[in-house]
């Protein structure tokens, strides 16, 4: 969940004023109330029931004190430091990406930002397996480092490497956000101060970044709370230095039993987490809210022109987003082409035999298969009742619509790992246990979110006239709904519903907590090989999916130009 | 995000598909002869599920080749650490039947265990007089599959004189230079603990000195033989197998029998009582320790439990190795206890 980019508008919210509710007269129950019905029961059932069993388990007995007992202090602590520490770095990282890539004469600004926006079709899990053949102990960097200087330079195992990797893999959907606000940002306020006397620098620093202000602060709670709970990368990276986080303890509480009742002291844990979220979504709401409207901009965009600092801010841009991109890229291809570890790197020894092996294993296949029916049809799905839903609370009149568009929204703000405990506590009562439409349900509750957004913000932005004129000419209130609203959001709606096939596909966290047999990811085959010990085959495997990704977004970039 | 972006992403599925499945024709299944002892005669269809501990890639290859006798039988797999299984068999358990009907894990112990409660199918595999008596359970809940020593593995490169014996890891030269895996997690490790705590000359002494030593504490096997042949952890306490792989696939990596001599695991195999399926299952335990399972396994370098089959490559011949042979209702009554003392001195 980590690294989901969500369209979220940082910018001024416009009020719609043709919008106001009108007092509206008693009037008969008709179609679109029958699918506001609907809805409700939709929502109630993927994301109410499954919230409810975690809050109702947490309260059928009092675990607090375990809370406060040492595994459970120690590893919340460690996440919270962690989501902190990492959200900071990446908001930083992303903002000064925006500022330069955006804002300013830097050297090759369209193909870095492409590059540079690569970490999020890498999944963290990914990510993480690359990361140790660089900085593992007997990574190509400290190889080379001890050959030289006799000791290894750095060991990315540890809490140091899990806030360093979250924050790679979250500064994109920092730099998405403060850039589409930076887009909003008219540059005459900058001209201004520049006309007065103020050096570039100066204006950005006391003009545009105070604006960026609200922007950052919800970039900043957005990626904090994907990364609170990640397990990838704590798991791979955190756990041999004995680093544990509330993900990777969950996991080893469900996994292995270490603890009686294990089920009440998760949703307890779950619970803590739940009003984590809620408080930064509070707080999101709350900054939002005190958004100032700036008037959009009558000049071109300004660049700021970095004089002297251009070539030597455009060499150490480059060569830290290559570094970023490509040293992880390298690692896994030399840790596929290697038979086996302690193998030295040379010509005669690389072969093909760990990437056929990893991608011919029936498991992987299956998990292949499995994650893309999963995810294709979490996407159909989410993006039929994400449609419905955005249409109605921003088409319709109801007194409702707030709370079915909170609800619906509310799992963008909860963990996976919360999400995936939920649907764990009620899926033996739902006759779900150990089936793969386990994973399907998580996967709805927890990406629904994104296709409600997605559609929600070109209807706003549209006026009702399309709509009422149908009405005039006689169409009831559902045939207008049906024939205008929905063919207006469609396009949102498709693109959001792939951002859900995408996400889904390579989706970790909630798969691993919801295997069961023949119910394996392909989140979880690599992770499973990972765990295993076979470190060939899941840099392999991890390969294929990174070229994938990567081709995949060099294809939409072709096509975008 | 416009239909084109929709039309790459489609152009992405079709790439994936392609890369995960253009090659499946590839897989050089390692079937045995199949002519075996049993004339078994063909199965109607039917599903059965196998928990195991195997690795993902053995486990699959078995599959296959017991496929090759019986192709109508689905076998579906569910492949976790020993102690993941354990845990997943309790939460069943206790929420209704197992969902499995084979068990293929860990050691004798854990199945004394849950034939003490009435968990387990009593099948004598035919062809039982074949095998290695130790291995096969006098009353027939389960039966053993391979012979999986623990031993000293080292890193050729990184270690000149290689420890000999249980009592050297103790010594002050190999501080912080030691791996092993968690008993939390491998079935095997946590019967090794127990055997350790019941041999007199090590016992609990042996492992505080041990403690003393700094180990870390890999969550498996597969990890340990990795971190060895890599070299960031250069001495390894690891079950054979692995080390005679890597081994092949060109890693500096040795193994030392230890003097004191090894505890061995032997991966029993096991059908639960909840099965519906009672002829597939039987038939898939029959193929296990037949001659042409037995076959596969020395293929997949282990140590079988029949003497008509050969050894890995590799490997000694089971009379040059010093087995430890504890009692095996007093290491399934000690287990508990040597694996918290275990984790007490060790996390």
């Amino acid at each position: 969940m980590s690294s989901t980019p969500t369209a979220r508008s940082a910018g001024p919210v416009v009020i719609d004023r043709a919008r106001a509710p009108r007092p509206t007269a008693r009037r008969r129950a008709d179609g679109v109330d029958a699918v506001r019905i609907a809805l409700w029961v939709v929502v109630a059932a993927v994301v109410l029931l499954p919230l409810g069993a975690i809050v109702w388990l947490a309260a059928s007995d009092n675990h607090l004190p375990l809370l406060l007992g040492g595994d459970i202090a120690e590893a919340g602590l460690n996440s919270l430091v962690s989501a902190v520490s990492s959200a900071v770095g990446a908001v930083v990282v992303g903002t000064v990406l925006a500022l330069l890539l955006d804002r300013s004469d830097l050297r090759g600004r369209r193909v870095l930002r492409l590059l540079a926006l690569t970490p999020l079709l890498v999944p963290p899990f990914v990510g993480a397996i690359a990361w140790i053949g660089i900085a593992g102990p007997t990574g190509s960097v400290n190889a080379l480092w001890a050959q030289w200087f006799g000791a290894p330079l750095w060991n990315i195992y540890g809490g140091d490497g899990v806030i360093f990797l979250l924050t790679v893999h979250s500064y994109p959907v920092a730099y998405i956000i403060v850039s589409a606000a930076l887009r909003r940002i008219p540059s005459d306020l900058e001209q201004a101060a520049r006309i007065s006397g103020a050096s570039a620098v100066r204006a950005v620093m006391t003009i545009t970044v105070p604006l960026l202000r609200p922007a950052i602060l919800s970039a900043f709670t957005l990626v904090a709370v994907g990364n609170l709970a990640d397990f990838g990368i704590p798991s791979i990276i955190g756990l041999p230095e004995r680093y544990v986080t509330l993900s990777t303890l969950i996991y080893r509480y469900i996994q292995s039993g270490t603890v009686e009742s294990p089920l009440e002291v998760i949703s307890t844990i779950g619970v803590v987490l739940l009003i984590v979220a809620a408080a930064a979504m509070v707080i999101d709401m709350l900054v939002s809210r005190s958004r100032w409207e700036l008037d959009g901009s009558a000049s071109a965009d300004h660049i700021l022109p970095l004089g002297v600092a251009r070539l030597p801010l455009t060499v150490v841009a480059w060569v830290g987003v290559l570094a970023i991109t490509l040293l992880p890229l390298f690692a896994l291809l030399t840790q596929s082409l290697l038979p086996a570890p302690g193998v030295p790197l040379a010509w005669e020894n690389l072969t093909l035999d760990n990437i056929v092996r990893a991608t011919t294993m029936p498991a992987t296949v299956t998990g292949a298969v499995n994650s893309v029916v999963l995810s294709v049809l979490a996407g159909v799905i989410c993006g039929i009742v994400g449609l419905a839903i955005g249409t109605l609370v921003t088409r319709t009149d109801a007194r409702s619509n707030t709370a079915l568009r909170t609800v619906a929204m509310l799992p963008q703000a909860i963990p996976g790992l919360v999400i995936a405990v939920g649907w764990l506590i009620i899926a033996p009562r739902i006759g779900l246990f150990n089936t793969p439409w386990l994973i399907l349900c998580a996967y709805v509750m927890a990406f629904v979110a994104i296709v409600v957004q997605a559609v929600s913000a070109p209807l706003r932005s549209t006026p009702m006239t399309a709509e009422e004129a149908a009405r005039i000419s006689g169409a009831s209130r559902l045939r207008a709904l049906f024939d205008i609203s929905w063919r207006m959001a469609l396009p949102a709606a498709i693109s959001g519903a792939t951002l859900v096939v995408l996400t889904a596909v390579r989706e970790l966290t909630i798969s691993v907590l919801l295997l069961a047999p023949g119910a394996q990811t392909l989140g979880v085959s690599i992770f499973s090989l990972q765990q295993a010990g076979a470190y060939n085959a899941a840099s392999a495997l991890s390969l294929i999916i990174t070229l994938v990704g990567l081709a995949g977004l060099g294809l939409a970039a072709r096509r975008a130009r | 995000m416009t239909r084109k972006h929709y039309v790459a992403t489609a152009a992405t599925f079709v790439v994936l598909g392609l890369a995960l499945t253009g090659c499946t024709a590839a897989e050089p299944a390692a079937t045995a002869d199949a002519d075996s002892a049993t004339t078994s005669t063909e199965l109607d269809a039917a599903t059965i599920t196998v928990y195991t501990s195997e690795p993902q890639e053995k486990i699959d290859a078995i599959v296959a080749a017991y496929n090759e006798e019986q192709p109508n039988v689905t076998v579906e797999v569910f492949r976790a650490g020993t102690g993941d299984l354990t845990a997943r068999i309790e939460a069943e358990r206790t929420t209704g039947d197992v969902q499995a009907d084979i068990l293929l894990a860990a050691d004798a112990p854990t199945f004394e265990g849950y034939a003490a409660d009435d968990l387990l199918l009593a099948y004598t595999p035919a062809d039982v007089e074949s095998l290695n008596q130790d291995v096969v359970d006098p009353e027939g809940f389960y039966t053993g599959t391979r012979i999986i020593p623990t031993v000293i593995a080292y890193n050729t490169t990184a270690i000149d004189t290689p420890p000999t014996s249980w009592q050297d890891l103790t010594d002050s030269e190999y501080a912080g230079k030691i791996t092993m895996p968690n008993p939390d997690v491998s079935g095997a490790a946590a019967f090794n603990a127990a055997v350790w705590m019941n041999t007199d000359e090590l016992g609990e002494e042996w492992l505080e000195d041990l403690a003393a030593n700094e180990p870390v504490i890999a969550d498996s096997n597969g990890p340990v033989s990795q971190a060895v042949a890599a070299g960031t952890q250069p001495v390894g306490i690891v079950v054979d197998y692995l080390v005679r792989e890597l081994q092949a696939a060109g890693s500096p990596i040795d193994v030392s029998y230890p003097s004191e001599g090894v505890p061995y695991v032997s991966q029993p195999v096991g059908i639960f009582a909840s099965t519906d399926e009672e002829a597939a299952s039987e038939s898939f335990v029959d193929f296990l320790v037949s001659e042409a399972g037995q076959t596969l396994a020395v293929e997949q370098s282990y140590l079988p439990v029949r003497n008509d089959v050969g050894t890995p490559d590799g490997a000694p011949a089971m009379d040059d190795i010093t087995i430890l042979t504890p009692d095996l209702d007093l290491i399934a009554e000690t287990k508990a206890a040597a694996v918290a003392r275990f984790n007490e001195l060790f996390q």
